[in-house]
């Protein structure tokens, strides 16, 4: 008998979702590994955004389920899941007069008991966060007042003081110039590589999901299309499968190029 | 002065860390001055407050009829004044920070309990219990949460359309505003205006105040304001979006809940015993942000002294403005909060559109 190697940090089964009368999800199921960058990707209303939502406990499924750690995650609290789960999502505000070392510390909240400061423990990390996202500089400054690159990093900061083993990211990429969007990605590949953080996350852009990702996720249709090592399954006929457009692939280094001209 | 050249981009790099030291400290600076400003002005406007009208005592008379021996003046002035100078005090801490729990709730730094309507539902509730069964004073404060909590619903359920638009919750909040305080008018007039229970809370007017009514009214705002300094940290995670404080493990819709029943409690059992007072729960919450900053562990302890300072100075100077007649503080709030309310308008781009 195969000894399989790891278990997968999340597994989702048989995944349907609907609003109304339109099925957006079809019964998807996939694996997420431990300690590798996953990308999901996909057409405009394939369904990406809601698995991610499924995933992150912000919809309900209405059939299948979604394990954590062999658990199913409906049946998890919301801080529990915190504990175990980061997110940050694509669209964020906050009081404009927040500085970038309080709004980390927020990070610490599910970890946090009622009525206490923050302990060594949570310093540690609040500062640990700080560091790794390269923010320490700008700790009393007002978040309001960072360019739309820094202010990435102080979200993601704020996620990774949440001290999970995965982190969740939703178009981490959007609203940022190309400098700052090669920055962010760089940033994640650092916190998968360097911390053996496992990193789900969407991206609108093929190429870069190619390059900084060990597996792709495809969606079309509400059902998983496209699944594996982007190297072994990227081809002009998995591209067309997902965006239903065709596209030359070249290689360069090893690594798959999408020609998206 | 001598310069040490590091170079350009790291001497103006270094220069912004020192800047965002500076402006800390200033920060914190400002904050704690306002604190003690606000303490100070509460005080002396107390003393003030005490010996403003047409008995008036001086200070060591006062305290020598309070602790010492028996005088008439004094005993007046205690009777009689004393209990409406501690409801403002009350009731305007309670209404300011309704106002911010409210603010934090919404997202909607325009809401207000008088401005939404919580006020008027929370009177109109007092206004029935105070007509048709006055044995029931006792539960007075209970009505008109009751009162306070339907106009919340309404307003809530009335403006989401899959989520809540800051301007739709304040345009719904006028209706139902309108309505109960139409609803409370017009009871007043068909009651032929002459009962003096109804027409107190009507016209938020607090002359008649006894110690009976300091009781009724102290442990729920205590009880209020401590639970408001319970919830400040879910008020701090509210600023952030939905999502976002769900990915911190915050269930956002209990907590929202919680804190509007907080908010609620605090406006309406104010309003059901010194009456419907717009604007206080907007304003004072808005310089408190200036002063101290948004975080609401300051802002809502600035809030409450700021609030029971201004409704203090409104009714003060309601009772001395025109002597021998008197201007309720509704009045005196209304006529500066709605210019204040326009300008805020007018400043704030989000709601341009």
């Amino acid at each position: 008998m195969q000894i399989k190697t790891q278990k997968p940090a999340m597994e989702v089964k048989g995944l349907s979702f609907s609003y109304g009368s339109h099925k957006i999800l079809k019964g998807a199921s996939l694996e997420i590994e431990k300690g590798k960058v996953t990308t999901i990707m996909g057409a405009n209303g394939c369904g990406k955004s809601t698995l991610f939502s499924l995933m992150t406990k912000n919809l309900i499924p209405m059939h299948g389920k979604i394990m954590l750690n062999g658990k199913n995650i409906q049946h998890m609290q919301l801080s529990e899941f915190a504990r175990k789960v980061s997110i940050v999502h694509q669209y964020n505000t906050s009081s404009d007069d927040i500085t970038v070392e309080r709004l980390v510390g927020y990070g610490r909240t599910p970890h946090m008991k009622f009525f206490s400061g923050y302990s060594q423990e949570d310093t540690r990390l609040i500062e640990w966060a700080m560091e790794v996202t390269n923010i320490t500089k700008y700790r009393g400054r007002e978040v309001s007042k960072l360019s739309g690159g820094q202010r990435q990093r102080v979200w993601i900061a704020m996620a990774v003081a949440q001290n999970t083993k995965i982190l969740f990211l939703d178009e981490p990429t959007t609203y940022l110039d190309i400098r700052y969007q090669i920055e962010i990605l760089k940033l994640v590949q650092k916190l998968n590589r360097e911390y053996g953080i496992t990193i789900v996350m969407v991206l609108h852009d093929i190429n870069q999901a190619i390059h900084y990702s060990d597996k792709i996720i495809g969606l079309a249709d509400g059902r998983v299309m496209v699944e594996g090592d982007p190297r072994e399954v990227i081809s002009t006929e998995s591209i067309q499968k997902l965006y239903g457009i065709d596209l030359g692939v070249t290689e360069i280094e090893g690594k798959k190029i999408v020609l998206t001209v | 002065m001598k310069r040490i050249n590091l170079g350009r981009g790291q001497d103006s790099q270094n220069a912004e860390w020192l800047d965002d030291g500076r402006r800390k400290k200033k920060k914190g600076a400002r904050a704690i001055a306002s604190f003690l400003s606000i303490a100070v002005l509460l005080i002396l406007l107390f003393f003030a407050a005490i010996n403003i009208g047409s008995l008036q005592v001086g200070f060591v008379e006062l305290l020598k009829g309070l602790f010492v021996a028996y005088d008439p003046d004094v005993a007046t002035i205690w009777d009689l004044r004393f209990p409406r100078i501690i409801i403002s005090m009350l009731a305007g801490a309670g209404i300011a920070v309704s106002g911010v729990l409210f603010q934090a709730v919404l997202k909607n730094p325009l809401a207000d309990p008088g401005i939404i309507g919580i006020s008027s539902g929370a009177s109109f509730a007092a206004v029935l219990i105070t007509a048709f069964a006055p044995g029931w004073y006792f539960f007075t404060p209970l009505v008109a949460f009751m009162g306070g909590v339907a106009a919340f619903l309404m307003v809530y359920c009335l403006s989401w359309k899959g989520g809540l638009n800051p301007l739709r919750i304040i345009l719904t909040g006028v209706a139902v505003d309108a309505l109960f305080s139409g609803l409370a008018s017009a009871f007043h007039s068909m009651s032929g205006g002459d009962m003096s229970g109804v027409a107190s809370i009507v016209e938020a007017n607090i002359t008649q105040k006894t110690w009976d009514d300091v009781a009724t009214l102290f442990p729920y705002i205590v009880a209020g304001l401590f639970l408001a300094m319970v919830f400040i940290g879910e008020c701090n995670l509210l600023s952030l979006e939905d999502k976002t404080a769900r990915s911190l493990g915050v269930n956002v819709n209990a907590t929202r809940i919680c804190i509007s029943l907080v908010a609620v409690l605090l406006a309406s059992i104010s309003t059901a015993i010194a009456g419907a007072i717009s604007f206080l729960g907007l304003i004072v919450p808005h310089i408190g942000r200036i002063l101290v900053g948004s975080d609401h562990k300051a802002l809502v302890p600035f809030s409450a002294l700021a609030g029971a300072f201004t409704f203090l100075l409104a009714d003060t100077i309601g009772r001395t403005i025109a002597t021998p007649y008197e201007v309720s503080a509704a009045v005196i709030m209304s006529v500066v909060g709605g210019p204040f309310f326009i300008i805020l308008l007018r400043r704030s781009k989000k709601y341009a559109n």
